[in-house]
């Protein structure tokens, strides 16, 4: 059984290379623009794990993670945060609501299946 | 993410069927613990279990540590892939008494 | 924590251990029993070398690992710890303490002077070695090979796994994180031979939250890869947990920490790691032993802490121990932090205090009494957190005595004298502030004791006094100061030959009539030296009115009293801290000053005193006790309407009552003292101001120097009047 990621970004390109890059892997992958089209997408079905970018239009990623941490179906879910190394301050504010996971911008593609494995081994 | 409880009491058996994770945990504990207290031998059947992980094997480890402590019998008495890997995974065929007893009521 | 700040670690860690080892070497030679001692030693030199081999210090791994062998030979009696050999171990600590010191600056490239000066010592502790011992290679060869796996290892463990242990922290189910997950991913880099998972953690069935991690795994790992890559799996969950790697083949002694580091008890974790196949039976045994061994050691040393002393609590036993809370041992409970952390917190807190003080002048500006009922208990608050802080940076002491035991030992071998040196009150407590800036005036001091006041044995003899001369270095809390006392039984200074210095140098004129305490004190005078020729001990440049400016400039005091042919007693009184204190605030017109509260005995309407008495009115009549006073309008000049009530303050500092004539009392307050800027630095009776409530300035008055001011006009008076 497949394992599914959810990889929430504004950025179209970064979600195509993460997607591309963990299908190949092995995993089903759901995409959305920001927090709240992630929020939409993730009621009603199984995910296993997902990466999201912290500065997101509508909803940004630590406001995602505090409403996923609401609801009980969604709140164990791991999630990997997109960072640049200049965000200290929001990657504290990131763990305090319950982001343990953070992957450095710009990334390799390996990189990302490198901690996506991690996480959740198929 | 649901768990489902069957209680046979004429074989004094639990079956459990649906995942034994983290999302299941509370509930899981709640239940398992009661059946115990209410049991003097228990025969556990995972079969049916499609996943577990570490909150679900530390909830078993409760239940054997205290079964041994109140002097009750426990025992795994069927298994699944899932739970069989995590077993492999973490060396626990002693701790769930299943050396060599894998499975044997399997029929 | 970066690489960085880990090294920054190790070097504190190691100079702690060296100043542990210099005491022990020090110790060694006045005490009967010493197994403790050496024990102190070879652990100290142990754990320096395990350090500086994860750091890739070969070079002091090499050396002090023949130190290490020859304190195990002490250790197991078979070599004697003679005073030869005591000499050559002060040697060999100075030499690491050497190393630590270059490598500060650019790790790796040893001077060849070092080197030198290695290589001999090396000789030297070979020759009480013995042919036997199996040296390790040259120093600084060998660098490229990792330090566990390098022939200085005294016992590799047979396993050629990595051995990894891990304990995670306990939120990590409720953010996601699987452990099995981890150790899946861990294949990628090579095969689990063997796990041994640690249930000892799940509490009662009560206590048991489901969703709380409680899971240990020990385990065997079959891996090429490196270190890091191995490592990196860990990434996601490193916060809060513990996670440890050895290496295939590493040194027993990180199994022996890792075993003592781990929550269960130590039998637990050595059957756990048994269990995974990482120690063999034989080498269990082994690791066990040594840590009953150490640990014993460690009970009977007397525990010395910058923080506070106490003794390391045995570990208890395992069913009352709680996988992650309890602390293993007192060490735990201690805790490094860096010294400009706290310097900022304590300049916080000033902020605080401050901004405190005007809240509550708001508050009663407004006149809602609920308001102030608040603002009251939060300055209550602010008071006790204030307290708390200042007391995390007290320090003993006896850390900066305890380095006079070498000086003394050093100086007086020098100079052929027998010297001993008694400590008192090592564990009086002041700011480290203080500490750090009164530990050269204090060398100064007691170097002079050794150099110019304990005399000549020969001389000693005529005198009628002991062979052993003594120095003793005491101290002691009195009415918020803290007292330091340096004293001698040596020669004793002689009032004529000072007088005439004195004379000549200009500093009082011929006939002029002055108290023993007066031509005594005349030492602390700029450009005045007694010594007949400048040892090179104490003569650097830098006299006693160097270590006068030093005591001053920390708001303190220093007087000396000497007894010709019996001795000389230097008393340095020093403020308990220097950055916030207790005030009580004095009015004179618009103006308001601080005066520290410790020194405040009472108030009192002048008018209540029985006036002033006197030929010219200089002394005031308290209840019989007749004491100076001054006004303070007069000294600082303020002139114009000052009314017509007048209030005395007493204050008693260095056992000395005098009065200070105000016109208000305005009450307590915490002070918050900042420094003058230099313009006003030599103004005489002040030593800083401080912010009120309201924004308005309060000048802090300088106690001391008042008083040492009223004593100086009284003398020139009395000369006038004479």
């Amino acid at each position: 059984m497949s394992k599914t990621v959810m990889i929430v970004d504004d950025s179209a390109s970064i979600r195509q290379v993460v997607s591309i890059a963990l299908k190949g892997a092995g995993y089903q992958v759901i995409e959305a623009c920001d927090g709240q089209d992630g929020l939409a997408k993730v009621s009603g079905q199984r995910v296993h794990l997902i990466i999201s970018d912290v500065n997101m239009p509508k909803m940004d990623g630590i406001s995602f993670v505090k409403e996923l941490k609401k609801i009980p179906e969604t709140k164990f879910i791991p999630v990997i945060m997109l960072t640049t190394e200049s965000m200290q301050a929001k990657k504290q504010e990131g763990q305090a609501a319950g982001a343990r996971a953070w992957v450095v911008k710009p990334f390799q593609p390996e990189q990302m299946i490198a901690a996506v494995s991690k996480l959740i081994m198929s | 993410m649901n768990i489902r409880f069957d209680y046979d009491p004429e074989n004094n058996r639990l079956s459990l069927d649906g995942e034994m994770t983290i999302y299941t945990a509370a509930e899981l504990k709640g239940r398992l613990m009661q059946r115990l207290h209410e049991s003097e031998t228990l025969a556990i059947d995972l079969s049916r279990v499609g996943e577990i992980d570490s909150s679900g094997v530390q909830l078993l480890l409760l239940m054997f540590r205290d079964a041994a402590t109140k002097n009750k019998c426990i025992r795994i008495v069927a298994s699944s892939p899932a739970f069989d890997e995590v077993v492999f995974l973490c060396s626990l065929q002693e701790a769930f008494g299943m050396n060599g007893i894998e499975a044997e009521e399997e029929a | 924590m970066n690489l960085d700040e880990a090294l920054q670690t190790f070097i504190e860690e190691s100079s702690d251990l060296l100043t542990q080892m210099e005491e022990a070497l020090i110790l060694s030679e006045q005490s009967e029993e010493i197994s403790e001692i050496v024990n102190v030693l070879f652990r100290a030199a142990h754990t320096i070398k395990g350090s500086a081999g994860l750091f890739g210090f070969d070079h002091i791994v090499s050396f002090t690992h023949v130190v290490e062998s020859l304190l195990d030979r002490v250790r197991t009696a078979e070599l004697e710890l003679t005073s030869d050999l005591i000499a050559l171990l002060m040697y060999s600590r100075d030499h690491i303490a050497d190393l630590l010191e270059d490598m500060t600056p650019e790790p790796g490239n040893v001077s060849d002077e070092l080197r030198e000066k290695g290589d001999r010592l090396v000789e030297q502790l070979k020759c009480h070695l013995g042919s036997d011992e199996s040296m390790p290679t040259k120093p600084n060869e060998d660098t490229s090979v990792a330090p566990n796996r390098t022939n200085c290892d005294q016992r590799p463990v047979r396993s050629e796994n990595w051995h990894i242990s891990l304990r995670f922290a306990p939120d990590i189910l409720k953010n996601g994180m699987e452990p099995f997950s981890f150790l899946r991913y861990l294949s990628t880099y090579g095969d689990i031979d063997h796990v041994c998972t640690v249930p000892d953690a799940i509490p009662s069935e009560e206590k048991m939250d489901p969703e709380i991690s409680y899971l240990g795994y020990e385990l065997s790992f079959k891996s090429r890869a490196e270190r890091s890559a191995i490592d990196s799996t860990f990434d996601f969950i490193r916060d809060g947990s513990q996670i440890r790697l050895i290496p295939p083949h590493a040194d027993i002694s990180e199994y022996i920490e890792l075993i003592t580091i781990l929550p269960e008890s130590n039998e637990r974790v050595a059957e756990s790691i048994r269990k995974c196949g990482s120690l063999t039976q034989e080498e269990c045994r082994t690791a066990l032993s040594e840590i009953q061994r150490v640990s014993a050691a460690d009970r009977t040393q007397v525990s010395r802490s910058d923080i506070e002393a106490s003794p390391p609590a045995p570990k208890s036993n395992p069913s009352e121990r709680n996988a992650t809370t309890v602390a293993k041992n007192g060490e735990n409970r201690f805790i490094r932090v860096d010294s400009v952390k706290l310097d900022r917190l304590i300049d916080l807190i000033g902020e605080l205090i401050i901004a405190g003080a005007s809240t509550s002048m708001v508050a009663r500006k407004i006149g809602v009494a609920e308001l102030r009922e608040s603002t009251s208990i939060l300055s209550r608050l602010v008071e006790e957190v204030r307290n708390t802080a200042l007391n995390l940076r007290m320090v003993q002491i006896g850390t900066i005595f305890n380095r006079f035991q070498r000086v003394v030992r050093d100086v007086s071998q020098e100079l052929g004298k027998d010297i001993e040196l008694i400590v008192e009150g090592a564990e009086t407590e002041l700011d480290k502030t203080v500490v750090e800036r009164i530990a050269d005036p204090l060398m100064h001091l007691v170097r002079n004791a050794i150099d110019h006041g304990i005399e000549p044995f020969e001389l000693r003899r005529d005198r009628g006094k002991p062979d052993k001369g003594t120095v003793r270095l005491g101290a002691y809390h009195e009415s918020g100061s803290i007292v330091i006392e340096v004293e001698d039984d040596g020669g004793g200074l002689d009032r004529d030959v000072i007088l005439a210095k004195a004379v000549e140098k200009g500093l009082v004129s011929e006939g002029q009539s002055m108290s023993d305490h007066e031509v005594f004190n005349l030492v602390f005078e700029a450009g005045f030296s007694t010594a007949k020729e400048v040892s090179n001990l104490s003569g650097r440049g830098v006299g006693m009115d160097v270590v006068r400016r030093n005591i001053v400039d920390l708001r303190g005091s220093v007087e000396l009293s000497s007894r010709l042919g019996e001795g000389t007693s230097v008393k340095i009184r020093l403020p308990l801290t220097l950055a916030i204190i207790d005030g009580f605030l004095v009015g004179i017109g618009n103006a308001t000053y601080v005066l520290p509260l410790d020194m405040v005995v009472e108030c009192i309407e002048l008018a209540a005193w029985n006036q002033e008495v006197g030929d010219d009115k200089r002394y005031l009549n308290l209840r019989g006790e007749v004491m100076p006073y001054l006004r303070l309008h007069e000294h600082f000049g303020i002139s114009g309407k000052i009314g017509k009530q007048r209030n005395v303050v007493v204050l008693n500092y260095a056992g000395e009552k005098f009065g200070l004539v105000v016109e208000k009392l305005m009450g307590e307050f915490q002070t918050v003292i900042k420094p003058m800027g230099k313009m006003l630095e030599k103004v005489q009776g002040i030593s800083g101001f401080t912010i009120l409530g309201g924004g308005d300035v309060a000048l802090v008055l300088d106690v001391p120097g008042l008083m040492r001011q009223i004593v100086l006009e009284h003398e020139r008076e009395e000369d006038t009047v004479h």
